[in-house]
This record gives structure tokens, sequence and C-alpha cells, in this order.
């Protein structure tokens, strides 16, 4: 069968870098068309923003993560060359063991290939995108790059139904594509080729498309900067404004795989109905277009503190000392795999005997000191900071030195955490329990006892070449 | 159960001396103590010995415990090595009491030791925040100053205590560890120079903060039934005792205060049959000014949240009615980890016998003093009693 998208959402990261402060350092921008770019926190990266993109779709939706069966993520820039990254996904989201998972990359078209074929089968399916494209520093992939994530539920009768789906391949070697090992993206910029391979290819699969692009009320086209896109619209016959309605690359820069599917849910928040997602990259296009009139959308999309090009270099690490010589503490990886549910989802446990929430649920209650079992519980990520210091740059013990050097000062505080607010038929919210945690800050936010925080995912530390992700907590607005 | 009394005690001078070795430091504190006995001590008549480090930097860690006594030639003397972070020191006292009251032992030496200024900063920080809970608390990025500035944060928030009232810790024992001719930072603080000192935690300054020093202390315990050989000056153990508590610091009921000092205190003052308003000085374990704070109400010296006004009007200054940390306390005269408990009951015998130097308190000379020694954020903890008996009162 053929499943219908039920809801949408969008995340990108909180710092920007503006193309003038690109262009401060190198006397011009690349990156056509674009104002500014979404930048991600050192804690961040493909991973993680496609657990925000996803939860955000999640909560718009009415099926719980357990009842996902199939989980498809897009991406070109996986934290790993070689690992199971939608694995760690689904553990972040807590779906079940027995989850399909699927993972689309080697091209920006990777996005819609990842939702076209989740819309084909048994459902619910979750498919999410999440890029972040890098290049060489002068290069225009780099000053284009942006960062951001785009998730999509889609259940049998989601409301936002499929008009139709084409798909072209091109063997166009020399435009966009990564060499194995390197982390920068890049293209020998041959401007007329390049133009063209995309051109002919988004305009073909429009061509096949049984929809007519000209009703579209958005065109979500893969924007690998803010001009190309809107170079297509004369071949695909459509209105310009209908491609401003479906791109974020003014605003967020290019996300790559992401970038069709955050138009969608930009032209969704615009109140869209008709919107034809064309995804460009990997040596060809794919095209679907939907009637959304009945999709629920939540993004995070806002920009919180714009960045100098020296503090964007350090952000992205490229000017930082890494790991200290002379050790860190030392927690290994099977002991820290068996604490995921805990990092990952906050499972808690309630102790049989008086009720009290323990987080981690192992060893003694912390409530009545009883040595017995406890009854999982999942907590809902929500909280108060009960204590709270800032670790001041210097003062980072040594595995948090690269942390520190990429972004500064941190808080580190006491986080009660909010009990389950029904369980078991009643309200369990009053009840708390508390964990030491990383509170997020942007801009001029301070932490202080008593404010609201809720939890996401990040990475915490990495150690052997092992990244550890687990929950910190950010203010709740 | 025999009474156990405190003979001797000597400590090295605490500092930064990065070219000495932990033997070398344990050396000269065994021979200070030793020789502070009245009637001296010998090896052979030492039955037993304890010893407190945490083993920073990762020197010696197995049997570092005989490395140090059999250097100072406690030979075949059984060694055992305490570890409870910065309480080390002071448990290895507490296992002495045990091993005389059980009859055990008549003679036991205990100490502890740490070199610690000779590490790289970030090998010093991987030491000094593994005693902290390490899968969860150390993986927030936190460190000890980031543990006791979060005690700090709530104890601000909920007492509305000020970063003045943290600043005039330092101004006390700074102004006490200036005449401690053994203090690391023997120098004066003004109230200025304590809050406008640059920030290592939020709100903790650097002036809330104890420095790391290097150190070996000893103390000389002897039964009830051999005390006589040794001296007619008898301070006794009149009260000790020992607490745990959970490690990371959110696990516990409490952030204003540490239940294993509470459990400690009430414990040493039960079997001294004493309490706070008895004492006449006490060394407590202020490795942050917010310890100290915290440390008052835990011992009872006032209720919970107002420390600060015992500080303000100057009641545990040396001319006050509880002189608190006349040697310095770990703010000035500083903190070898494994060393700090031990030295703390240096401070307690030389004020007890009049061997305090400047720095002695008089009129009259003090009758019961109190040692309090914490490890870590509260993990453990350790509250020793002692007592001048006084002369012709026999027991």
């Amino acid at each position: 069968m053929t499943l219908e998208v039920a809801s949408v959402g969008a995340y990108a990261p909180r710092y920007r870098l503006p193309a003038d402060g690109v262009e401060e350092v190198w006397g011009q921008f690349h990156g056509a068309g674009i104002s500014e770019t979404a930048v991600p926190a050192a804690d961040e990266d493909a991973l993680t923003m496609a657990a925000e993109a996803a939860r955000l779709a999640l909560s718009e939706g009415s099926v719980e993560p357990a009842d996902v069966p199939r989980l498809l993520l897009a991406t070109t820039t996986p934290p790993l060359e070689e690992g199971a990254v939608a694995a760690r996904l689904a553990s972040f989201l807590g779906c079940e063991d027995t989850v399909e998972t699927r993972t689309f990359t080697a091209g920006t078209r990777a996005g819609v290939d990842a939702l076209a074929t989740g819309l084909e089968g048994d459902g619910p399916a979750l498919v999410v995108a999440s890029d972040a494209p890098r290049g060489a520093p002068d290069d225009e992939v780099e000053h284009a790059g942006g960062a951001g994530a785009a998730a999509f539920l889609l259940t049998a009768d989601g409301g936002g139904p499929i008009r139709g789906r084409a798909e072209r391949t091109a063997a166009t070697p020399g435009t966009r594509f990564r060499p194995a090992g390197s982390d920068e993206t890049t293209g020998l910029g041959i401007a007329p080729y390049d133009r063209s391979a995309f051109t002919d290819a988004v305009a073909a699969v429009a061509d096949d498309l049984e929809a007519d692009l000209g009703d579209a009320d958005a065109v979500a086209l893969q924007s690998p900067n803010g001009k190309l896109p809107y170079r297509a619209a004369g071949p695909l016959g459509v209105e310009t404004a209908a491609i401003r309605e479906g791109t974020t690359v003014h605003d967020l820069g290019d996300t790559g795989a992401a970038s069709p599917l955050l138009g969608f849910a930009s032209a969704l928040e615009a109140g869209g109905e008709s919107v034809v997602l064309i995804g460009y990259g990997g040596d060809g296009a794919a095209a679907i277009a939907f009637d959304v009139g009945d999709v629920a959308v939540a993004t995070r999309l806002e920009g919180a503190e714009t960045l100098s090009y020296g503090e964007y270099l350090r952000t992205r690490g490229d000017i930082t000392p890494g790991e200290p010589d002379g050790g860190g503490a030392y927690v290994s990886v099977p002991s820290w795999t068996r604490t995921l549910p805990q990092r990952h989802r906050l499972v808690a446990g309630r102790c049989r005997e008086c009720g009290d929430l323990a987080f981690p649920p192992e060893g003694a209650c912390p409530g009545c000191s009883a040595f017995e079992a406890y009854d999982e519980v999942t907590l809902p990520g929500t909280g108060t900071v009960e204590a709270a210091t800032v670790i001041g740059q210097g003062g980072a013990p040594p595995e948090f030195v690269e942390q520190q050097a990429r972004e500064g000062a941190y808080v580190s505080a006491i986080v009660a955490l909010d009990g389950p607010a029904v369980e078991d038929g009643r309200d369990g919210s009053a009840a708390t329990v508390s964990t030491p945690a990383q509170v997020g800050t942007v801009g001029d936010e301070s932490v202080s006892p008593g404010d609201r925080v809720e939890a996401t995912i990040r990475r915490i530390y990495t150690q052997e070449g092992v990244t550890r992700y687990g929950f910190k907590m950010r203010l709740l607005e | 159960m025999r009474d156990v009394y405190l003979v001797g005690a000597g400590q090295s001078p605490f500092g930064a001396f990065p070219d000495r070795s932990y033997r070398d430091l344990f050396a000269e504190a065994y021979r200070a103590a030793r020789d502070s006995v009245d009637r001296g001590l010998e090896a052979a008549d030492v039955d037993e010995a304890v010893v407190g480090t945490l083993g920073v930097g990762g020197r010696q860690l197995g049997l570092s415990g005989p490395a140090v006594t059999e250097h100072v030639g406690l030979h075949n003397v059984p060694c055992s090595r305490v570890e409870n972070a910065c309480a080390a020191g002071g448990f290895a006292v507490r296992n002495a009491v045990q091993a005389i009251k059980s009859g055990f032992a008549d003679v036991v030496v205990a100490g502890g030791y740490e070199v610690m200024t000779d590490l790289s900063d970030d090998v010093t920080k991987y030491w000094l925040g593994v005693s902290g809970e390490t899968e969860w608390e150390r993986l927030t990025g936190t460190t000890f100053s980031g543990l006791y500035a979060q005690m700090a944060s709530a104890y601000m928030t909920e007492y509305g205590a000020t970063a003045e009232d943290l600043s005039r810790v330092a101004v006390k024992n700074h102004g006490n560890g200036a005449k401690n001719p053994k203090a690391h930072l023997d120098f004066e603080c003004s109230l200025e120079d304590a809050v406008d000192a640059p920030t290592v935690a939020d709100p903790l300054n650097l002036y809330h903060c104890c420095p790391t020093s290097d150190g070996a202390a000893v103390a000389v315990l002897a039964s009830g039934d051999v005390v006589a050989e040794y001296t007619d000056e008898r301070i006794r153990v009149a009260g000790v005792g020992a607490a745990s508590e959970r490690v990371g610091l959110a696990q516990r009921d409490s952030y204003t205060g540490i239940s294993a000092s509470q459990v400690a205190a009430e414990t040493a003052y039960d079997r001294a049959g004493v309490g706070p308003d008895d004492l006449d000085f006490a060394e407590v374990h202020d490795c942050f000014a917010i310890a100290e704070l915290i440390a008052y109400e835990d011992l009872g010296f006032c209720e919970p949240g107002t420390a600060p006004e015992l500080l303000r009007e100057g009641r545990t200054d040396p001319d006050g009615d509880l002189p608190v940390n006349t040697s310095g306390g770990l703010k000035s005269k500083g903190h070898p980890i494994g060393a700090t408990g031990t030295g703390q009951v240096v401070e307690a015998f030389d004020q007890l016998t009049g061997r305090a130097g400047d720095r002695q308190l008089e009129d009259p000379r003090p009758r019961y003093g109190l040692t309090h020694n914490v490890g870590g954020s509260g993990g453990a903890s350790v509250v020793h009693v002692f007592e001048r008996e006084r002369e012709g009162v026999a027991r």
C-alpha cells in the first residue's frame, strides 16, 4: 500500500553564520543567495539533529515510537562512514528492536529517496533526513553549507496523500562528490556542466510527474545554494514564488539530503496545500507530489546566536586542540551500552517498596534504601534545575576539554526530572528524581535553580573513536 | 572498651614540593610525630600502621602503605592503606582507634600522604575528578569545584547567602594560616581580594577553593594500658563517628547539607558525652568555602542557613567562642588529599598540648577539640572529638 504523510517535524541548530561574516574573512562569499547558514553546536551532528526532527514529527502525530515498524534515515554526513547509525536513532527514539532500519546516503537525493521508499509498504513509517555538508574553507559547498533535519511520519490515513512520483538517473561524474576518507564535499566546479546536470534532471522528473507543477503552492526543490533552484523555475514551468515557498536555503544554507524535506516543512507552515518535492544529487533526481491539506507540522528552526567566522571555526572544531594527553575519566563502552535506556530515553525505576523514583534504576532505592527490584517507567524528559555551576574556560576535565574548546564555558547542573504525567491512571508528575546533567545554552541564556528544562539528545564525549550519545538538557521556553 | 590516647602527632610542611617523593614527605611527618612523643617512640613499640592516600597520578597504586612504613623503619609492622578520597587520613586515624579498642594493638601509627604538584594540569584534573560519581556525574563535564559550586548555588538560592559570605571563610582561614609555618598559602587576604578573585566554577572563585598540595601527616595512638609509658599529658580520643553517603550529589536528599557529616558528628558527640557547645576549637573540612559553611551546620554549631552569621559575627575567629581552622584549614594550610585528615589531628594535638606557637589558643588552654574530614563531595565523613584530660582526674 501507499502511505500518507501524517505529520512533519523540522529542526535546525541555533547558531548562525552570516554571509558577511565569511566575506569579511575571504573577501567574497560563494553561497549565492544565502544570507546566513545554520551551524551545528559542538555536541550536534546529523544523528542528533535527526532525533530532534523525529521527536517533533512524533509529537504532532498519534503514533508512539514503539509502534513505528520502519525507520528510514537519510544523510550524506553520517557521523561514521561505517557504523549502524540508524540503530542509534532507533534507540534515541525508543523504537522496538524489531524496527526495520534503512540508511540512505551517498547523494543529496537521499532524503527524497528515503521518503519514496518509506511511502511504499506497511505503516507507520518514520522517514528522517538530516545533514550538515562541509567543504574546503574557500569552496562554494563550504560557504553554502548549512545544517538541519526534517522528519516525516507516514501512516495509512495520514491526511497527506501523494499525487504522483517520478525518478530519473543520469550519470554526471564530477558534479558534487566526497572522496572516501574526506569530510569535505567538493565538485569540479564546471558551472555550465553542473547547472545543466541539475536542470535537466529536475525538469525530467517534473515532466514524468502526472501532477501539474504549475498548480502546486510550493515546489520544495533541492537547494545547494539560493540561486540554482530559481534558475530551474522556467524549465519546471513554475513561478519563482513557488520555489521560494519551498526552500529554507536562504536562512539555513544548503541542508543536503534534508533540503527538499525542510522546504516541504516550511511550505506546510506557510499553509501550502499542494507541495511537490524534488530531490537532486547522487546522479539523478526524484520527485513526489503531495496533497497536504491535513498534515500537522512542528518546527524548531529559529536561530538564537550569531557566530563570527572565528567562533564558527572554533565551534566546528577546526582550530581546537583535540583531546589532551594524560587520560580522562573512563567509562567502558560495554558499561555505557548497558545504560543506553537511561542515556537515550530516561528510563527510570519505581521502587516496589516505597514507590519513589530511581534514576538510573539500579542499586538501593534513593528513597527508602530498599535493595529490591524496580518497575520500569519512562520519564517525560522535563524537569527543574536544583543546582547549577558554570565550568569556565580551562576548567573542564580532560574528556570535556574538546567540547569546551569548541563551545566555551558550559553549565553542569542537577536537575529534578519530572515523574510520568500519567502512570497506571494516576498523575505521577508530583514525584521527581534527580540527575546530574549538562544544560546547553546559547546566546545570553543562563541557568539558575528553579529554571524549567527539557531533555534532548547530544554527543556527550568521544573516547577511543567512539562517540557516546546521551541526554543533555536545554531551557524550556 | 579501652580508652585510646593521642600521644604524638606531626606533619611535613604542606605545599608545592614537586621534587620530593611521597616516601620522603611521609618520613618527615613520621619523624616529627615520633619526636613529639614525650618519652619517645621506638619502631619496635608499633603494633600496627594505617595510612591514607588517594594515589594521585597513579604512582605506586598498590602497596604504597608498606612502601612508606618500611621506608621509615617500621619493619614487619602490618600496614594497610585506607582509601576514602579526601577523608582517607581521617579514616586512617579511626581505623587506628578501632585496632586499639579491639585489643588487637596497643600502639598504632596512623597517617596520610599525597604528592599532587608534580603533575601536568590535565593529569591533575583527571585524578581529582574521579572521586565523585564517575558514570553520570563526571560525564556532565563537572569537576570537584563544580560539585561544590552546585552545592553553593543551592545554598545561596535557599538561604540568600552571598559571595561575601563565602569569601569570609577565605579571609579567616588565610589569617590563621599566615601564622602557621607548615601552611601552603601562608599569607593573609582581604575581603576585597577574596570577593574579586577570578571565577573557577560559578559561583565559586579562586579564593573559595583550596590549593592542591604535597604533604604528609602522622599521628601516634596508644591504649590506656600503655599510655603512661609515653606521656603524662593525656589527650584522649573521646569520641569518633563516621558515615558514608551516596557518592553522587544528585542522588542525595539535600545539596545544602552532608548527611554523612551529620551522622558522624552525632555519633562522635554521643560517644564523647559532649556537644558542640563544649568544644573549644574545631578543624573542619573547608576544601571549598561553601564546605565550611555547611560544616558549621552539619556539626551543630548553628542552625541550617545561619552559618554566614557565625562568620560575620567573628564567632569562629581565633578570639571567638568557637575558633575554627586555627591551622588555616584546607584553604590556607593546604590539601594534600590523603594527608589532610591526619593533618587536622596534628593541629588538634598541638592546640591541646600547647604547642601551636603563634596560633595557640589560651585562657584557658583548650580542653575539647573536634576534627572533621570529608571525602569527595560528601561520600564519606569522619569526625573525632579529642579531650585533654585534666590532671589528677582519673577515668
